[in-house]
This record gives C-alpha cells, structure tokens and sequence, in this order.
C-alpha cells in the first residue's frame, strides 16, 4: 500500500474513532478477564520458595540437641549486629549457646549468618509474618527460635489463609505452581 | 380535595426523587470502583460486605464523621454556600425530566413525571448552567491556589462546552416540533433519533462527558496537576456534597442522552416495561462514562478549548444545518 493511502486509511480510522475503540475494547476484554489480586490476609496468602530468606531458626541434631556450638561467627559476621551469643559448657560439656538473642527489628535478612554457620546451625525460614506493635517484641530468644518454622519443602502456592495468620504459618501446598507462576493468573 | 391529593402527590413524586438521587451515588462508587479495578485486573472493594457492597455505607460513615474543616482564610459564609449551590441545580434538574407516560396505581393513572413542561429541555440547560456558581464560589472561597485554577478552568471549560452541547439539541427539537422532553421521546416511537442525529449524538455525547467533569475532560480536579481541584479544600460532609452533585450530573447527561437519542422509554425488539427499558438505557450510558474514565487519559487544556470550539461547535452548527435541509 502506498504511504499516501496509509494517510487517507489513518485518517478514515480517526474519524470514526478507530483508535478509541480499539482501546475500549483493550480495557472491555481485561474487565471480564481474570483478576491478579490475591486477598492477602482474608482469603489467600502465599508460600514462599525455600530459597527464600524469612525468620531465622535454630535447628536441632538427631538427639534432639541444639546444633548451635555457640562460636559467635554469625554474630561477628552480622552486618548489623543484631545477634548476640553467649556460650556455656553444657552438661556433656560440648560448648553451647546460653544466651541466642536476634533483634529482627534490625536484622537485613541478608543470610550471611547462614552461610557463616560452621554447624548448620542457623538458617532463614519460610516466616514472614512476625510485624509487632512493640520493637521489643522483635528481640527473639533463643528457644523461640528453637521453634520457629524451618524452610518451606515446597513453595510457590496459595494457600488458605486467616486474618489470624498465628496458625496457619506451617500450611504447605501441594501444587507448588513453579517459578512461572504469574502466567497462570494472567488472562488467558 | 383533589386538589389536595395532586399536591400530595407532587409533593411525594418529589420527595421520591430527591431520596433516589441522594442514595443512587452510593451504589454508583462501588460500581465505579468495581469496574475501576476490574479493568485493572484488580478486585476493587471486597473486605465490607459481600464484595464489598456495603463500602459505600463505610465510606459514607467516614465522610459524616470526619473533621468539617474550613481554612482559616476562607470566606466562610461563601465556603458553605458552595457545596449547596453545587448540589441543588442537578436535582431541580430532574423535575423537568420524564421516566415513562404513566403507570396505574390502584386503578389511578399516574404519571411518572412531576410536570410536563412545554420548554423543558430550554429549563434542563438553564439549571444546569447555575451549576457553575458552586464550583467557581467553592474555588474561590477556599482561598487556596488550587481550587481557583480548578475553578477557573472548570468555568471556562463548562461555558465553552454548554454552547455546542446546545447547538446539538436543536436538531432533536427540529425534529419532534416541540422542547417537551415527553413529545421528544414520544416523536421517538418508530426510529430513535439516533439515527438522524448521529453528529448530534456526538457532540451532545462529548460536550456531555465534558460538562459531567468526567475523564478524558476532568480537567477541573485533575489530580496530578491541581490537587483535586475547586474542592481540595473541602472534606467531610461538604466534599461528599460535591461528590454527590458530579454522580448526579453523570446521571442527568445519561438521562438526557437516552431522552434525546436513544427513545427514552421506547422498546425494540424485546418488550419489557418502559421503565425497566429506560433504566436498561441509562445504566449503559452510566457504565460508558466509567468505561471512557478508566481507558482514556487526560487530555491538555488548551486541546480541551480546542476540541470544543473548533471541533464540536463547528459540528453541531452543521448538524443544524443538515437537519434544516434534510427534514424541511
């Protein structure tokens, strides 16, 4: 086609608003198109992958002893220093931390403290739901974290959730949706 | 005594329609923000309510109870005379304007209109036009640099706009021999005008969209330029009166539009009753103007006077024209 009936076809489109309709019918097909909203803390709520780096925990070996020997190299590899680690003889006299203490109102959930662990002792978690009214609340001890949820062993789901988010931290899905998930939610 | 009972009557007709246009914004700003986020691919409202119906009650709750507050260099008498003089000419609009012929109530016909003016639609232009008082007192009350560009802009745009859109309507009365808007619809029965009066429809449509505030012509309170424009400073129960008179001039242009084009409460094809028709018609032009508001942008001021002086007004004189030669 010529550049000159290009021009006289651009502008038959202007007059009867071609290019108006062609948006109206953009934004029409994504109005009854699948939403992407996902209803946080009322219905759903997402799992995280496990490599992904929410509360710290402390993990125990086969006895059901803390791993932790307590050589403070998290804590002098911190780059905010927000663990502080106080070690004792315990009864068997392996070397043990008395006192564990991580302030994750500071902490950058950088995860060196993982990679620094000589023990495999301490390791970021699937948690992410651990916002507080009080900054003092968010000094966490050390059998607190004894307790806290360990790494997600499948991720990339929603699942369930309740504005309570106490008791649903440990829900696991069975259809993890892999790392594309975001295609399945966009319009067809 | 009937004399008595049709003063009753009036006066309940009245009455009727000022609780329907008060209540009809709320369920219209959760239809607007639905249809907002759906076209987002977003939920809109969902947590009050099923789907979040009840967010218009909330909202409203919010605005009654929120703090009433006027600047200290305000003029404070004009300050709270704005909002009323900004939501009282799109009510009296609507005593003008017909929803159907008549409906029988208890073997009594009644119409369903509180009067047949013979110079009806000369009256829905003339009120309408007294809208501009509000906003442009509102602005220039407020004292803030804001709401007198917003005011300002918002006169400008709406006295340019008002001459086309009533160039455009003369077409429509050429056609029906009459300014009532019930011998206009009734002159509708057989072809609806729009298919004489597409330009018309167009310009009366556009100017329309204009004169509502409403993107892509929203310039008065554009957000990223002006605040919110003549009513930045205005919150609570002043603003909500604000918010009303727009959802209500939205409704009224829609109404309008479907009397002068879309054959009112004239049926094809499907025989419902002429009310539901009407409604079916109106809620159409309602969801088009949010439908344009979340597709189009903003355009610029000076395309704004541009587009109306010397697109529309051109048109519509035109359109006389035609008119004129075509059905002489």
């Amino acid at each position: 086609m010529s550049r000159a009936q290009d021009m006289i076809g651009t502008w038959i489109g202007w007059t009867f608003f071609a290019d108006l309709a062609k948006g109206l019918g953009l934004t029409f097909g994504y109005m009854f198109s699948k939403t992407v909203t996902m209803q946080y803390p009322d219905k759903e709520k997402w799992l995280p992958y496990s490599r992904y780096r929410g509360h710290h925990f402390l993990k125990r070996d086969e006895e059901g002893e803390i791993k932790c020997v307590a050589c403070e190299l998290c804590a002098r590899i911190c780059p905010c220093y927000c663990i502080e680690v106080v070690p004792y003889e315990d009864e068997k006299g392996n070397r043990r931390p008395i006192k564990f203490e991580i302030d994750t109102a500071r902490c950058l959930f950088c995860g060196l403290c993982e990679d620094a662990c000589p023990a495999d002792a301490i390791a970021l978690g699937q948690q992410y739901e651990f916002s507080s009214f009080s900054s003092r609340d968010l000094v966490i001890g050390r059998d607190d974290l004894l307790a806290k949820p360990g790494k997600a062993a499948t991720g990339g789901g929603v699942v369930a959730a309740r504005l309570n988010t106490e008791n649903d931290v440990l829900v696991e899905t069975n259809e993890p949706q892999g790392y594309n998930w975001w295609r399945n939610i966009r319009r067809r | 005594m009937e004399l008595v009972v049709a003063l009753g009557l009036i006066v309940f007709k009245v009455a009727l329609l000022i609780a329907i246009l008060l209540l009809l914004p709320l369920p219209l700003t959760w239809v607007e923000r639905k249809i907002a986020g759906h076209i987002q691919q977003r939920m809109g409202p969902m947590r009050v309510g099923w789907h979040g119906l009840l967010q218009p009650v909330a909202d409203g709750i919010k605005l009654l109870t929120k703090e009433d507050h006027i600047p200290t260099e305000a003029d404070r008498f004009l300050f709270k005379l704005a909002p009323i003089l900004a939501l009282a000419p799109p009510f009296v609009v609507f005593v003008a304007i017909p929803f159907g012929e008549s409906v029988s109530v208890l073997g009594n016909e009644i119409t369903l209109y509180v009067s047949n003016m013979n110079v009806a639609l000369l009256f829905v232009f003339a009120v309408i036009g007294l809208e501009v008082y509000g906003v442009i007192i509102g602005g220039w009350a407020a004292n803030s640099k804001y709401a007198v560009l917003g005011s300002l802009r918002t006169c400008a745009q709406m006295i340019s706009y008002e001459i086309p859109m009533g160039f455009a309507v003369i077409g429509v009365v050429m056609l029906a021999q009459s300014m009532s808007l019930l011998e206009i619809v009734r002159a509708q029965a057989d072809v609806w005008n729009i298919v004489y009066q597409p330009i018309g429809f167009f310009v009366f449509f556009v100017a329309g969209l204009a004169e509502a505030q409403r993107i892509p012509f929203d310039l008065a309170e554009a957000e990223g330029d002006l605040g919110a424009g003549f009513h930045t400073e205005y919150s609570g129960i002043r603003f909500a009166f604000f918010m009303v008179s727009e959802y209500v001039i939205m409704l009224l242009v829609s109404v309008l539009t479907v009397i002068l084009f879309f054959g009112g409460w004239n049926g094809v094809l499907i025989p419902l009753p002429p009310l539901l028709w009407f409604a079916l018609k109106v809620a159409f032009f309602v969801y088009l103007f949010m439908w344009f508001r979340f597709t189009f942008p903003r355009y610029r001021y000076d395309q704004l006077m541009a587009i109306g002086w010397k697109v529309l007004l051109p048109l519509s004189m035109a359109n006389i024209i035609i008119t004129g030669i075509a059905f002489s």
